[in-house]
């Protein structure tokens, strides 16, 4: 049996990999990766600790939830980078900067 | 005291008489220049009438004393008013008469005088304060007419004012008068202190406030009111410094001599007869106020100042000069006759002086008027007041030298005269005074009789210098040229050589008891000794005529001569004492210097302190601007500049970056959770 620990481990890893590629990726797409990393770090979590729920199987509820959340907020996200696209032709997140004063 | 009633006439008449002169001075600025003299002898001409008619009312009748409400301080009622007695209407008559008589001769003597219509005014406006000065009733009100009367001498001693020291000698008449002045103010503020009153009859009168006033355990009580009894001695001694400077006696008579830069009719009227008098009339007329300190002192300064002035007046060149010295002389006789309590002789003296001693100086205008006459139509320049430079003008000018030699006379007080009337008795009663007295008291009456010895010496020297003798500046054959004065102005000395003679004051030529004029007053007290009545006339008169003899000798014989003997006596007597010498070194110079000392520190310490003031202050601002610049201005701008970088600094997390701020978020939370870790 696979201790807890590690999947923790794992979750934390990807969870980093993803903010890593969150906070240095020059490309809007690979930010999105990176999100997706995140969220999937926390499925894992979710799947894991399902472990001490047979009975009802909350984790894997909620992971099933938050994948599909995921999947609509990827689409969301690519219809903004569709838009961004088109407007600064441009999907590099540190040149859309006219978010500072 | 009752109130003023319109229908009661007499109070009215003089105020009439004293108000109508005024007219030539408020209208006579308007008249042409030149023109005035008609209006202004017609309204002096009825202002005498008048008072003549009041003369034979109230003389040696009821006075009469009437009075207007005039204003109120506090529960203070003042009242002005008119008194009428004996003393007011006879100097009415003497003040109005002299006046009608100076102005017909100034008529012709001021003729061709571009400024003639100013003078009128002048001698209007003085005639007009002398009158007021005589019938009021009040202190306050004597006081101010007494100021207007110097002022009116001062206009017209200044009258020719292009000339520098005529000027000089009416601001010089002015400021002593000034200091007169602030002595009867003095006196008049310490009685109204004492007495809430300044009416004349309540105060002086019989039975009035200074008669009831008592003087005990060191204070003087009236009434209610207290003072100590110094300040009876006090308000005496400052009135009567009033009437020292006004009647030019020892040590305020300079600014007489002086006065004489006005014109000869002017000194006449205002510097002989009339307004010195009004010192001697200011004594008369509040006399119950002067306790016997002061007429100590008033002797004294009375005998003193008669014996100085004939002593000048021997040695004096200028002839009005003389005369000058000669009134100041007789003014002292006068103040002396009121310090032994001769009143009545006081008065009367005052009364022959005033007619002899105007027609001296009309006669001595009149000479100096034809000398001016003749120096200017021969343009022959010389001092036309000198009398060494004139001589045998006795056949040319009879009219002046019958008018001389008669006032002369009057003025030793030779038999029939006048002035042997007044001036014997004055003596008589020194010596009977002196018979009283002990000590030094004793030599007094002496005193008086040498100086009377004295007048009879400079009178006669100035008389036969001037008529006598030969001619010394006009050569022989040119005096022929010199004739009378114009016919009005001899009339007038005329009219003035009777007033001199005795038959206008009493029908006993050699008594003066029988005067009317003397019998008129309230008589003295002072024990009769009849020893006198005979041997001092007799004593005087022998003198004078010695006297005469004297300088008809060295003047008119040319005989024991030996003039040019400039001894210390003689140049002490021509510098007149040094009197003018002392009074400018003790007063003028130690002014200038105190002047001088104050203006130096003024200039440094006053000026020194307002200047390193002034630097003081600027250094401070400095300091104060460097405050501001640095530390004020530092502190704000450094707080703008902090604000500045603040902003500047947290403007840099602005990039508009998102993965910057998720970075940021993410070490905030990363910090917040080590925080938590750690604490």
């Amino acid at each position: 049996m696979i201790p807890l620990s590690h999947f923790m481990l794992i979750s934390a890893g990807l969870f980093c990999i993803g903010l890593y590629a969150v906070l240095t990726k020059r490309n809007a797409i690979q930010v999105l990766i990176g999100i997706e990393f995140m969220i999937n770090a926390a499925v894992l979590n979710f799947v894991a600790f399902g472990r001490y729920d047979k009975i009802s199987g909350g984790g894997q509820m909620f992971a099933l939830f938050a994948i599909v959340l995921a999947a609509a907020g990827v689409a969301v996200a690519l219809a903004i980078i569709l838009n961004v696209y088109k407007y600064f032709k441009s999907i590099d997140p540190t040149k859309t900067n006219t978010l500072k004063d | 005291m009752e109130v003023l009633n319109l229908s009661e006439n007499r109070s009215l008449i003089a105020l009439l008489a004293a108000i109508l002169p005024l007219f030539s001075f408020v209208f006579l600025p308007a008249s042409k220049k030149g023109g005035g003299a008609n209006i202004a002898l017609s309204t002096i001409s009825l202002s005498f009438l008048l008072s003549l008619y009041l003369f034979f009312q109230i003389w040696n009748a009821t006075p009469e004393h009437q009075q207007l409400h005039w204003f109120l301080i506090g529960n203070v009622q003042f009242y002005a008013g008119i008194l009428l007695n004996n003393l007011t209407v006879l100097m009415m008559v003497l003040v109005s008469g002299i006046s009608v008589l100076v102005h017909i001769y100034s008529r012709e003597y001021m003729k061709n005088d571009p400024n003639i219509h100013r003078y009128w005014a002048y001698l209007g406006l003085f005639c007009f304060s002398m009158l007021g000065l005589v019938i009021s009733d009040s202190l306050l009100l004597i006081y101010i007419f007494w100021e207007l009367v110097g002022f009116s001498s001062y206009l017209l001693i200044g009258f020719w004012f292009s000339k520098h020291a005529a000027s000089q000698a009416a601001k010089k008449a002015f400021i002593i008068n000034r200091i007169g002045d602030l002595g009867f103010l003095s006196g008049i503020m310490i009685i109204y202190t004492q007495f809430h009153t300044l009416d004349l009859l309540e105060l002086f009168g019989e039975g009035g406030k200074i008669s009831t006033a008592i003087i005990r355990d060191g204070l003087w009580l009236s009434g209610s009111q207290q003072m100590p009894m110094q300040w009876l001695t006090i308000a005496g001694f400052a009135f009567f410094l009033g009437a020292v400077a006004k009647s030019a006696q020892f040590p305020l008579h300079t600014w007489l001599p002086d006065a004489m830069e006005g014109p000869t009719s002017v000194s006449s009227l205002i510097h002989a007869a009339t307004m010195v008098a009004a010192g001697v009339f200011l004594i008369a007329r509040i006399y119950p106020v002067f306790d016997p300190l002061v007429l100590d002192v008033m002797v004294w300064i009375g005998a003193f100042t008669a014996f100085m002035a004939a002593t000048i007046a021997l040695t004096q060149n200028d002839i009005k000069r003389i005369l000058a010295y000669s009134t100041i002389s007789q003014l002292g006789f006068m103040v002396m006759a009121l310090g032994i309590g001769a009143y009545s002789e006081s008065i009367f003296h005052l009364t022959t002086h005033a007619f002899f001693k105007c027609l001296l100086f009309l006669a001595a205008g009149s000479v100096i008027h034809q000398l001016h006459h003749y120096s200017v139509k021969n343009s022959h320049e010389f001092d036309y007041q000198d009398i060494r430079l004139m001589g045998g003008l006795r056949k040319r000018m009879p009219f002046a030298f019958w008018g001389m030699c008669l006032a002369s006379a009057a003025l030793v007080g030779l038999p029939l005269t006048s002035g042997f009337l007044s001036k014997d008795s004055i003596l008589i009663k020194a010596f009977e005074w002196a018979a009283t007295r002990n000590g030094v008291f004793t030599i007094l009456p002496w005193l008086m009789v040498l100086t009377s010895w004295l007048t009879a010496f400079y009178i006669f020297r100035l008389l036969f210098k001037v008529f006598f003798a030969e001619s010394r500046e006009i050569k022989e054959d040119k005096l022929v040229q010199i004739n009378d004065s114009p016919i009005q102005m001899s009339y007038v000395l005329l009219i003035l050589s009777f007033f001199c003679s005795f038959i206008v004051f009493s029908f006993n030529p050699i008594s003066s008891e029988a005067s009317w004029l003397w019998n008129g007053f309230e008589l003295s007290k002072i024990r009769e000794i009849s020893s006198y009545h005979w041997l001092l006339p007799l004593i005087l008169n022998s003198g004078s005529f010695a006297m005469i003899f004297f300088s008809y000798r060295i003047y008119v014989q040319g005989k024991w001569t030996n003039p040019r003997d400039r001894n210390l006596l003689y140049r002490f007597s021509k510098r007149e004492w040094y009197f003018n010498e002392i009074y400018n070194f003790l007063f003028i110079k130690s002014l200038e210097k105190l002047s001088l000392f104050t203006f130096q520190f003024d200039r440094t310490v006053i000026d020194g302190l307002v200047n390193r003031m002034a630097t003081l202050t600027k250094g401070i601002s400095l300091i104060i601007v460097w405050f501001d610049r640095t530390i004020i201005d530092g502190l704000v701008n450094a707080l703008g500049l902090l604000s500045g970088y603040i902003g500047r600094f947290f403007r840099n997390f602005q990039t508009g970056r998102l993965q910057q701020y998720l970075m940021t978020m993410l070490l905030v939370m990363l910090s917040f959770f080590i925080l938590s870790y750690l604490i």
